[in-house]
């Protein structure tokens, strides 16, 4: 660490000097002020993400929002339908009033197809969860659910958009971008958003799930690789040794300097020599941060590490974990790649593919809750699941198929959030007797959004950008704060 | 003047519509025309009176000078003469000078030598390719529709190179338009047989209407999504007008209406989306055939065919499945097709003209009031539906709305095609527009700093046959243009801080685009061919290999001559941007984008330190410089500073960068080290 405090303060002695001499005399502007006040302060005022106060006092200073790829069933998952039973096999009755795509699919006859996995009670509050999530069903207690959320449109793409930034359509912030915006980030050595993919690929759209949109470009989420160089380009060039760059870094603030000095209105240029700071500091910060090595066996062990099945969601885990310490703003964990395969998008086979998946993230994200807690972090760390959709409570294929899976189903999304803020426990939202859609009033997107936000300090009619004619903001036209899950 | 639109329509020989339309010109009702004031026509302007004859080089000046002396504030003195050149060869093809182009130009005596400098690199072929980049941006232009998977639109590159060739043959900008939105129905109906086959350019034109992201067809919703999208682009990008505001309510700041919006939609009506082709696994839509137009390109396309075919024969030997595959994928893009569309055939071949309606609070399938194609109120005044000159064999009913569309928009007449466009021109070279927001000109967007100019600007623009080229050279000759961006008057500064009224340059950041051209112009290895197939230049670490996706390529990375060609033809990827362009804001578009962000991040200095372009191109800038400059420490720091950044150092900065080559260690690399700096200096990527 030494050697970068004595990098910086070398740096800034160099600049210092050269200005002196360059503004002999000639009473310094903006340049001047910038020097002579402190560098942080300096900072701040040129530094988009710079921390800044929230709307209201909130427990949640951090957030790690968990992504399932592929719209996760809930039938399998946290959504208990026993009354499907009953109607197994037989068509599904008339499903009346469904608009979009789903409305379609309300002439043919459709078969009821209940679970085939079981469900049990667990905790205090005697949830029902699937048996194949018995990590996370210890955890039960800690959790709030929303149920029968409901999505703009029954596609992949434009779904999971909307989970991620409250539209259908590409090019808008996502949920990590707006949070950014509002509060900045207190580690200006790591970005203030950092994105975990799942090892094996990319989910739908790529990166417009963590875009920036609109916003400046310092929103959007930096992709941190769970192997290799965490960050793209952080690697010195082949051959290249710390001291060589050291020495160039010097030759190169200093020409910037010079450069600067014979010009004025120097923000911008001031910014960009502090932008290769930031990068140096980021060489030496990223690689340790995501170096899982110094984790204790027991810790490794938690997150499923030692396990094949589990290894590459729990190092996506462990990270976002060592992320929320490192004081950054918004971590997204995406589990699950665009490709039949590793999709929770199970319209085949939902028996044999839903223990894979369940497999997969039970353990990492119980232990991630787990661990959050015993270091006292779940009480400022708001921790969220969700995907892009739900599923039918039908089979996906006329006539049924021998294995049998679930297609989408815009209507009946569940999703749960834990940590700061959060009421444990609570439930928002109910489904009908088939979980194929919200009893009464679904819950948007847009609520859910709001809610995020709430919990982050920020107010949804406040945290607004003004684009291409209109002000916008994350829930579009606005989105009620759930209030049954807040403490 | 409104009429006069009309009147042009009605005077041609040919039977006009109005498309079925229960509407009567003499009962529909006149509306107050809004008294907004870019609704209005531009005003003639008489030039402006100054008291210092001297500075102004033409009109122009005249009319920033005015402003300035009505402030007292003087304008900046003229950059230096090697500042202006490199700044008008980065505006005008987006390469720096070199050395000699500096010195001949320095030492050139003539009054002319500027103007002469202009003309030249208009006439450039690298101008075409720096300025379609801006259309391109606006155009929402990519090579893959978006959404799940992500597909690939296999002709697409074939509209980038006809915004291209459209800026280096100054395509008069009415043309233009009309090509883009209509080009499959400019030519007249002259048999009752058949319709007339359109040229292949006007086809390759109309993908412009079809760049949006697209997904899944999913029926009614989706065409009404996409027809909404075309509206909305159209709206903003020709006319600057937020329509799609209107989409789901009345404007809530402009005098838009939501029957406004679907009567502009309904112009959209009648396109087709035929079926997609066999290969077409996505469904993303057909396309429609369009030959190679280009001279000798067909010629060219078939040598390419049968080279890339042999190649496939060797890969195939070598059992090489990946590269087999790779192949195949440019033999697709080389079919002579284009992601255009067309008018539906009408009966009884397809289906006539569909009843257009308000669709309330903007849904598909809630149908509100009937509407016919139309202007909006605020700009007509009147709610009449538009003249649609149809086939006059009555054969082809769904023919002809976007004609009438863009006929209107491109009119001479109409207020806000030519404004629109010429602040979108200024914008790009004096760093902000007369109008800050170049795709809203409503009430929310930002009133003109100097209307007055805008206006004569227009008015001239549409006088010289909208020239384009004719314009910019207006402006780069300017002496506004000349002033420098260095010095800064204490008194103009606190008066406008932020320059709105022009007393000096703005001095700005280059696109990511013309950062990597320059990289490589320095490194003596930049391609220059022009046109053709999309490009995939080598990416950071192992972000190609991660692309993979159920064995299928998304990034076929080349490292021969052709990934060293200019960044607009970098295939754009909707799922991926290249991590150098993305750093600096040349992100692939979704949405039409009338104006970068111009962000400063810590991931644009690791990409231009660590980043593989810089560190490929190095040994070749260093080998350039020891060829030159032989193995002087002295020597090799001139000739590098000279090659990056055009100027010899200053004593002081040769003093440092001996000291560099002094502490490196080995001792080479302290030539290569400084290369590396000087390419990221500040001095080398902002135009000053």
């Amino acid at each position: 660490m030494s050697m970068i405090h004595d990098f910086g303060r070398r740096f800034k002695l160099t600049r210092r000097d050269l200005l002196a001499r360059a503004f002999n005399g000639l009473g310094l502007l903006g340049l001047g002020d910038l020097l002579a006040s402190d560098a942080s302060a300096a900072d701040q005022s040129l530094n988009p993400l710079a921390v800044r106060p929230p709307h209201h006092q909130s427990k949640a200073k951090r957030c790690i929002f968990v992504f399932m790829a592929g719209g996760a069933s809930q039938l399998e998952t946290f959504e208990y339908k026993p009354n499907l039973e009953k109607y197994a096999g037989q068509a599904m009755p008339k499903m009346s009033n469904l608009k979009g795509e789903l409305a379609g699919k309300s002439n043919f006859p459709y078969v009821v197809f209940p679970t085939r996995f079981g469900f049990g009670q667990h905790g205090q509050s005697g949830r029902y969860i699937c048996d194949l999530f018995p990590h996370l069903a210890k955890c039960v207690d800690d959790l709030a659910f929303v149920h029968g959320i409901k999505i703009d449109n029954n596609n992949h793409g434009p779904a999971t958009l909307h989970m991620n930034t409250g539209s259908i359509f590409p090019g808008n912030p996502s949920v990590g971008s707006w949070v950014n915006y509002g509060l900045g980030t207190s580690n200006q050595d790591m970005p203030g958003y950092v994105v975990i993919q799942d090892p094996r690929g990319a989910p739908m759209n790529g990166a417009d799930v963590w875009g920036n949109g609109f916003l400046p470009a310092s929103y959007q989420g930096t992709l941190f690789r769970s192997e290799g160089s965490p960050v793209i380009n952080l690697r010195r060039p082949a051959g290249m040794s710390r001291e060589q760059q050291r020495l160039e870094f010097d030759l190169l603030n200093r020409l910037n300097t010079q450069h600067a000095a014979a010009r004025q209105e120097t923000n911008d240029l001031e910014a960009r020599i502090s932008a290769y700071e930031l990068a140096y500091r980021m060489q030496m910060e990223a690689p340790e941060v995501v170096d899982l090595s110094r984790e204790t066996a027991a810790t490794r062990q938690l997150y499923g590490l030692d396990n094949t099945t589990t290894a590459g969601f729990g190092r996506q885990c462990l990270l976002a974990r060592r992320m929320a310490e490192q004081g950054v703003r918004f971590t997204l964990l995406v589990h699950g790649v665009e490709n039949k395969k590793y999709s929770w998008d199970d319209h085949g086979d939902i028996g044999g593919k839903m223990p894979r998946h369940a497999g997969e993230v039970d353990r990492p994200i119980a232990g991630l809750l787990k661990d959050l807690k015993q270091r006292g972090m779940l009480r400022d760390t708001l921790v969220v699941w969700a995907s892009e959709m739900g599923r039918t409570p039908f089979m996906n294929n006329i006539p049924p198929s021998k294995t049998p899976g679930r297609d989408h189903n815009q209507y009946a999304l569940v999703m749960w959030m834990a940590g700061g803020g959060v009421k444990a426990g609570a439930t928002a939202g109910e489904t009908d007797e088939f979980g194929l859609r919200a009893v009464g009033e679904s819950i948007p997107v847009h609520d859910v959004h709001a809610t995020i936000l709430h919990l982050m300090g920020l107010e949804d009619d406040r945290l607004r950008y003004f684009h291409a004619g209109r002000w916008r903001q994350l829930t579009n036209l606005g989105g009620n704060v759930l209030q049954d899950i807040v403490a | 003047m409104r009429i006069a639109g009309y009147l042009l329509v009605l005077l041609l020989p040919t039977v006009a519509g109005r498309a079925d339309s229960p509407v009567d010109s003499r009962t529909a009702s006149k509306v107050p025309v809004s008294s907004h004031w870019s609704y209005q026509s531009p005003l003639q302007q008489a030039v402006p009176q100054v008291h210092n004859s001297v500075w102004p080089t033409g009109v122009l000046d005249s009319f920033i000078l005015q402003r300035l002396e009505r402030h007292d504030l003087p304008p900046a003195e003229p950059a230096d003469r090697r500042t202006w050149l490199r700044r008008v060869y980065l505006d005008v093809i987006g390469l720096p000078p070199t050395s000699s182009q500096i010195d001949a130009f320095v030492n050139d005596p003539s009054p002319v030598a500027p103007q002469r400098v202009v003309d030249r690199l208009l006439a450039h072929p690298g101008y075409g390719e720096r300025w379609a980049r801006f259309w391109l941006d606006l155009a929402r232009y990519s090579d893959t529709v978006g959404y799940e998977g992500d597909p690939e639109v296999y002709f697409a590159w074939r509209y980038r190179d006809y915004v291209i060739d459209a800026f280096n043959l100054d395509k008069p900008f009415n043309l233009f338009i009309t090509q883009q939105l209509a080009g499959d129905e400019m030519p007249d109906v002259l048999s009752p047989a058949r319709l007339p086959i359109p040229d292949p350019e006007g086809i390759v034109a109309t993908t412009f209407l079809r760049l949006a992201p697209f997904t899944e067809p999913r029926g009614d919703k989706t065409r009404h999504e996409m027809l909404s999208e075309m509206t909305s682009t159209v709206g903003s990008v020709f006319l600057g007008i937020t329509l799609g505001c209107a989409q789901c309510h009345d404007h809530k700041y402009d005098e838009i209406s939501t029957k406004d919006f679907y009567r502009m939609k309904a112009f959209f009506a009648t396109v087709a989306l035929p079926a997609p082709l066999p290969d077409d696994i996505y469904q993303i839509g057909q396309s429609l055939p369009a030959p190679f137009y280009r001279h000798g390109q067909e010629q060219r396309i078939r040598g390419l065919k049968k080279k890339i075919h042999r190649e496939i024969e060797v890969a195939e030997k070598s059992k090489n499945e990946a590269r087999v595959k790779t192949l195949k994928n440019v033999l697709l893009r080389l079919r002579p097709m284009a992601y255009a569309l067309t008018h539906s055939l009408g009966p009884p071949f397809g289906p006539g003209v569909p009843a257009s309606h308000v669709m309330v609070r903007g849904e598909y399938d809630n149908l509100g009031e009937r509407v016919w194609p139309g202007f909006p109120v605020a700009l007509t005044g009147h709610q009449l539906p538009a003249e649609i000159r149809l086939d006059p064999y009555g054969r082809w009913p769904t023919r002809g709305r976007r004609l009438a569309l863009a006929k209107w928009i491109a009119d001479p007449d109409n207020p806000l095609a030519a404004r629109v466009l010429v602040n979108r021109l200024w914008q790009h070279h004096f760093g902000r527009g007369i109008a800050a927001t170049p795709s809203d000109f409503g009430n929310l967007g930002s009133e003109p700093t100097h209307p007055e100019l805008l206006d004569w600007l227009a008015r001239r623009f549409v006088e010289k046959r909208w020239s384009i080229k004719s314009l910019q050279r207006l402006m780069l000759v300017s002496t506004t243009y000349r002033q420098t961006s260095r010095r800064t008057h204490a008194k103009a500064q606190e008066a406008d801080t932020e320059n709105h009224l022009l007393w000096k340059f703005r001095r700005r950041r280059l696109e990511g685009e013309a950062i990597r051209d320059s990289i490589l112009h320095v490194s003596g290895r930049l391609n220059r061919d022009l046109g053709g197939l999309p490009v995939f230049p080598p990416l950071p670490d192992d972000l190609a290999e991660r692309q993979k996706v159920m064995g299928e390529i998304r990034w076929e990375t080349s490292t021969g001559p052709e990934s060293r060609k200019r960044s607009i033809y970098i295939f754009q990827r909707r799922s991926l941007n290249m991590p150098l362009l993305d750093a600096f804001d040349a992100q692939v578009v979704s949405d039409s984008c009338a104006q970068r962000r111009n962000s400063v991040t810590a991931l644009q200095s690791l990409s231009m330190y660590n980043g593989p372009l810089v560190n490929t191109e190095l040994p070749y800038l260093v080998e350039r410089v020891r060829a030159e400059a032989g193995s002087g420490g002295a020597e090799q720091v001139q000739c590098a500073f000279r090659l990056v950044l055009g100027r010899s150092p200053t004593s002081s900065e040769q003093d440092q960068a001996l000291d560099l080559f002094a502490a490196s260690q080995p001792r080479s690399a302290g030539l290569a080290g400084l290369c590396r700096v000087l390419l990221n200096t500040n001095e080398f990527i902002y135009v000053d």
